[in-house]
C-alpha cells in the first residue's frame, strides 16, 4: 500500500510529439506537476499549450501514429502508466481515473440510453450484474442532480440539454469511485449560469469522495475559484505551478503575469487592460530557449539563448524563468 | 465613460423587435405549426457615439437582434428607426444605403473572411458594393491606412487570410467593417473565438476605434467581463427579452433584476477577497424558447416568483434615471 502522503499522480518531464509527413508538431515538451489525493490540480493553458494532450497521455488515450511519447515519466499511485500493458493499464485506469471530457454530446454514445452507458462500467469491471447495475445508474443521475433519475435513465443523449449531459458524463466519471477524476475543460461549452453549477456538483463530489481531480482549464477565474494548486501551461512546459492561493496573487512567471493582467475583469473598473502582444507559438517551429520570448517584456538575449532554470521562488511555488525572483519580488 | 449620451438624438430606436422562427412547419400543418419565440418584444436605443452591450446566455436571442437589425433575418414584427427611417420596411435601394452605414463584426474569424481573396480585396469589397463610396484610385491608400489603423502592416494587404492567426483575422474583418466609414458597427461575439492572451488585444483596439471615430456600437457578448469594459450602457436578455437595461456601472455595481444578479454572480472570478462572496446558483436550465412560461419568463427559475409572476408580464420600468428593470419584485 502505498504512503498517503506520496503524490497520486506524478508527471515528470513528460515529452510528446505528433509526426504527420516531414512536420513534426512537439506538443509537450518536458512537462512536470504532481497531484495529491484529494486536491483539485489546475492545468491552466490556452489552446495549444499541450494541457489536453497531457491528460490524454494519463489516460493513454493518445493513438499512436501519430501521437509519439518520446520521453518522461507518469506514475499514479506509485506505480509506471506509460510502460503498463495496455490491458492491465486499462483494468486499473477504469477504475482509478475518471475523465470528463467538454463536448458531452461527442463523447456519449448516441444509441444507447444513457443509464446503460453509465451502469456500463460496472459490468465491463465485472462488479455488478446488469440489473443491479442499471440501478446503480439510476442512484448515480439523482446523485449528479438529474430530476426523475428512473424515467431520464431510459433516454438518449439527444434528448438532454448541454448542462443535462454534462452531468450525465460526470455520472459515468465516478460511477466506480475513482481516486481521480480528470476533467478536460468541463464547462467551456456552457453558459455562465449553467457553468457556476457544474463546478458546483464538480467540487461537491470531490469532498463527499475524497476525489484528486486534475482540472485543465483555461479560465483564470475558474482557476482562483476551485483549484488547490495550479500548474501553468506555456509552449507545452509547465512554466510554474504553486498553490493557487500563492500563484495568482503574486505569479513569478511574466507570463502568468500578463495573463492576469490583460485579462478584462467584470467584478471591478478597469482602465486599458494591457495586452500580451503577438499570439500563442506555433508548437511546430518553437521560439528557442524560453518560448515565451517573443511575447516577453522582460526578454534578454539570456532568454533567447537557453531554457531558463526551474526557480524556487518560495516553498512550494516555481517557475521557470531567468528573472522569476524579479517578477515575484514586483521588481 | 460619458454619460450624457442620452442628450442626443438617437441613431437607432428598436421597438417590439420580434423574431418567431417557425418549426415543424410541414404543409398541412402550417397553420398550427409552433414557433421559436427567439425574440419577443424587445426595445432599445442607441445614441451617437455610444456602445450598448446586450449580454445574456446562448438562446436568449441576443445574436438575432443582431442579425434582424441588419436584415440577415426578416423579422416577425417591430420597428428598427434608424435616423428615423424603418429598416424592417426599407425596400432594397434604401436597405443598401441603411446598409452602407452600419457594418458587422462577426464571432468566427475563420468562417467570416473568404479563404480565396486576399486581404485587399476583403477590405475593398464593400467599396465594390457602393462603388460612389471611394475612387478605385484612393483604395490602396486607404487599405494600408486601414490595416495600420487596426494594428496591422500596409504589406499585409496581398497576403490570403489562412496566413494570418484568430486575432490577426478578426482584426481584418474590422478594418472591413470600418472601410465605409459607418456610423454604427453591430459587433457579434467579435472576441470569444479569441485566445485569452489575444482577446485584450481585441478589446483594445475596439476601444481605440470608439474613441477615435465615435462609432455607435451595438456590442453583444455572452462575456460579461468584455461587455463591461466596453460599453456605456448594458441590456441583459433572458429568452427572448430584456429584463435590465442601464448605465454599465449601475448594472454591474447595483442589479436590479434578480436574473442579472445571478448571471453577475456566477461569473467566475480571480479576485480572492471576493471568493466566497454569495454565488447565487440558479435552479435549471433556460427553458425551451418554443413554449416559454407564463408572465415573467425567468420566474421558474426565480428564488423571489409569485403567484402574479406567472399571471401578468412585467414591463421594463424606468422607476430610476435610464434604468429600467422587468421585475414584480426588483432590487
Amino acid at each position: 500500500m502505498p504512503n498517503a502522503d506520496a503524490p497520486l499522480l506524478e508527471v515528470d518531464d513528460l515529452r510528446i510529439e505528433f509526426r504527420s509527413g516531414r512536420e513534426i508538431v512537439r506538443a509537450v515538451n518536458g512537462a512536470s506537476f504532481t497531484v495529491r489525493r484529494g486536491e483539485t490540480t489546475a492545468v491552466l493553458g490556452e489552446s495549444g499549450s499541450g494541457k489536453s494532450v497531457t491528460a490524454a497521455a494519463i489516460m493513454r488515450l493518445l493513438a499512436s501514429p501519430p501521437a509519439h511519447i518520446t520521453g518522461g515519466r507518469i506514475r499514479f499511485n506509485g506505480a509506471d502508466v506509460l510502460g503498463a500493458p495496455m490491458a492491465q493499464w486499462r483494468k486499473r485506469c477504469g477504475r482509478d481515473i475518471g475523465m470528463v471530457f467538454q463536448d458531452a454530446l461527442a463523447s456519449l454514445n448516441p444509441v444507447f440510453t444513457v443509464g446503460w452507458q453509465i451502469a456500463e462500467p460496472f459490468k465491463a469491471h465485472g462488479v455488478l450484474p446488469a440489473k443491479a447495475a442499471l440501478e446503480r445508474a439510476v442512484a448515480l443521475l439523482g446523485r449528479v442532480g438529474i430530476p426523475e433519475p428512473h424515467a431520464r435513465a431510459h433516454d438518449y443523449p439527444h434528448q438532454f440539454s448541454g448542462g443535462m449531459r454534462q452531468r450525465v458524463m460526470i455520472a459515468m466519471a465516478i460511477a466506480l469511485d475513482p481516486s481521480l477524476l480528470i476533467a478536460d475543460e468541463p464547462t467551456t461549452a456552457l453558459d455562465v449560469t449553467v457553468q457556476a453549477q457544474i463546478m458546483d456538483l464538480l467540487l461537491d463530489l470531490q469532498r463527499e469522495r475524497h476525489m484528486a481531480m486534475v482540472l485543465i482549464t483555461h479560465d483564470l477565474g475558474v482557476v482562483a475559484e476551485v483549484a488547490d494548486r495550479v500548474a501553468v501551461m506555456y509552449g507545452g512546459r509547465v512554466v510554474e505551478s504553486g498553490l493557487a492561493r500563492d500563484v495568482l496573487p503574486r505569479p513569478a512567471h511574466p507570463y502568468t503575469l500578463a495573463l492576469l493582467e490583460s485579462v478584462p475583469r467584470s467584478d471591478i473598473e478597469q482602465q486599458q487592460l494591457n495586452p500580451i502582444v503577438g499570439s500563442p507559438p506555433n508548437m511546430a517551429t518553437l521560439p528557442s530557449g524560453c518560448a515565451f520570448h517573443p511575447r516577453c517584456r522582460r526578454a534578454t538575449s539570456e532568454c533567447r539563448a537557453a531554457r531558463p532554470p526551474t526557480v524556487k521562488v518560495a516553498p512550494g511555488h516555481h517557475a521557470e524563468c531567468f528573472y522569476a525572483q524579479q517578477v515575484f519580488d514586483g521588481r | 465613460m460619458d454619460a450624457n449620451a442620452q442628450t442626443t438624438a438617437a441613431i437607432i430606436e428598436v421597438r417590439g423587435l420580434t423574431k418567431h422562427f417557425p418549426i415543424g412547419a410541414g404543409l398541412k400543418l402550417r397553420q398550427k405549426a409552433a414557433v421559436i419565440r427567439a425574440v419577443d418584444g424587445v426595445d432599445f436605443a442607441i445614441h451617437k457615439g455610444e456602445t450598448l452591450g446586450l449580454v445574456g446566455e446562448s438562446g436568449c436571442g441576443k445574436s438575432t437582434v443582431a442579425r434582424t437589425l441588419m436584415r440577415l433575418e426578416e423579422p416577425t414584427a417591430g420597428e428598427a428607426r434608424f435616423h428615423g427611417e424603418d429598416i424592417f420596411s426599407a425596400g432594397d435601394a434604401r436597405l443598401k444605403l441603411i446598409r452602407r452605414r452600419i457594418q458587422m463584426v462577426f464571432q468566427d474569424p475563420y468562417a467570416s473572411l473568404n479563404p480565396r481573396m486576399r486581404v485587399a480585396q476583403i477590405i475593398a469589397e464593400p467599396w465594390v458594393i457602393h462603388p460612389d463610396a471611394l475612387p478605385r484610385s484612393e483604395w490602396a491608400a486607404r487599405i494600408a491606412e486601414l490595416l495600420q489603423s487596426v494594428g496591422l502592416l500596409p504589406e499585409h494587404a496581398q497576403r490570403y487570410p489562412h496566413e494570418f492567426s484568430g486575432g490577426q483575422r478578426q482584426r481584418i474583418g474590422i478594418a472591413r467593417a470600418l472601410a465605409l466609414n459607418p456610423e454604427m458597427l453591430v459587433c457579434d461575439e467579435p472576441v470569444s473565438a479569441l485566445d485569452v492572451s489575444v482577446q485584450a488585444q481585441v478589446v483594445n483596439l475596439l476601444e481605440k476605434i470608439q474613441a477615435n471615430s465615435h462609432v455607435a456600437c451595438l456590442f453583444i457578448a455572452h462575456d460579461l467581463a468584455v461587455v463591461r469594459h466596453l460599453s456605456h450602457r448594458i441590456a441583459v436578455m433572458y429568452l427572448g427579452r430584456i429584463v435590465e437595461i442601464g448605465p454599465v456601472d449601475r448594472v454591474y455595481r447595483a442589479p436590479r433584476h434578480p436574473y442579472t444578479k445571478a448571471l453577475l454572480s456566477a461569473q467566475p472570478r480571480i479576485d480572492f477577497a471576493q471568493n466566497g462572496s454569495e454565488r447565487i446558483l440558479l435552479k435549471g436550465e433556460v427553458p425551451s424558447p418554443a413554449n416559454p412560461p407564463s408572465g415573467c419568463r425567468f420566474r421558474t427559475r426565480c428564488w423571489k416568483a409569485q403567484a402574479i409572476c406567472a399571471e401578468q408580464t412585467p414591463p421594463l420600468v424606468a422607476d430610476r434615471p435610464q434604468h429600467q428593470v422587468a421585475c414584480h419584485f426588483p432590487e
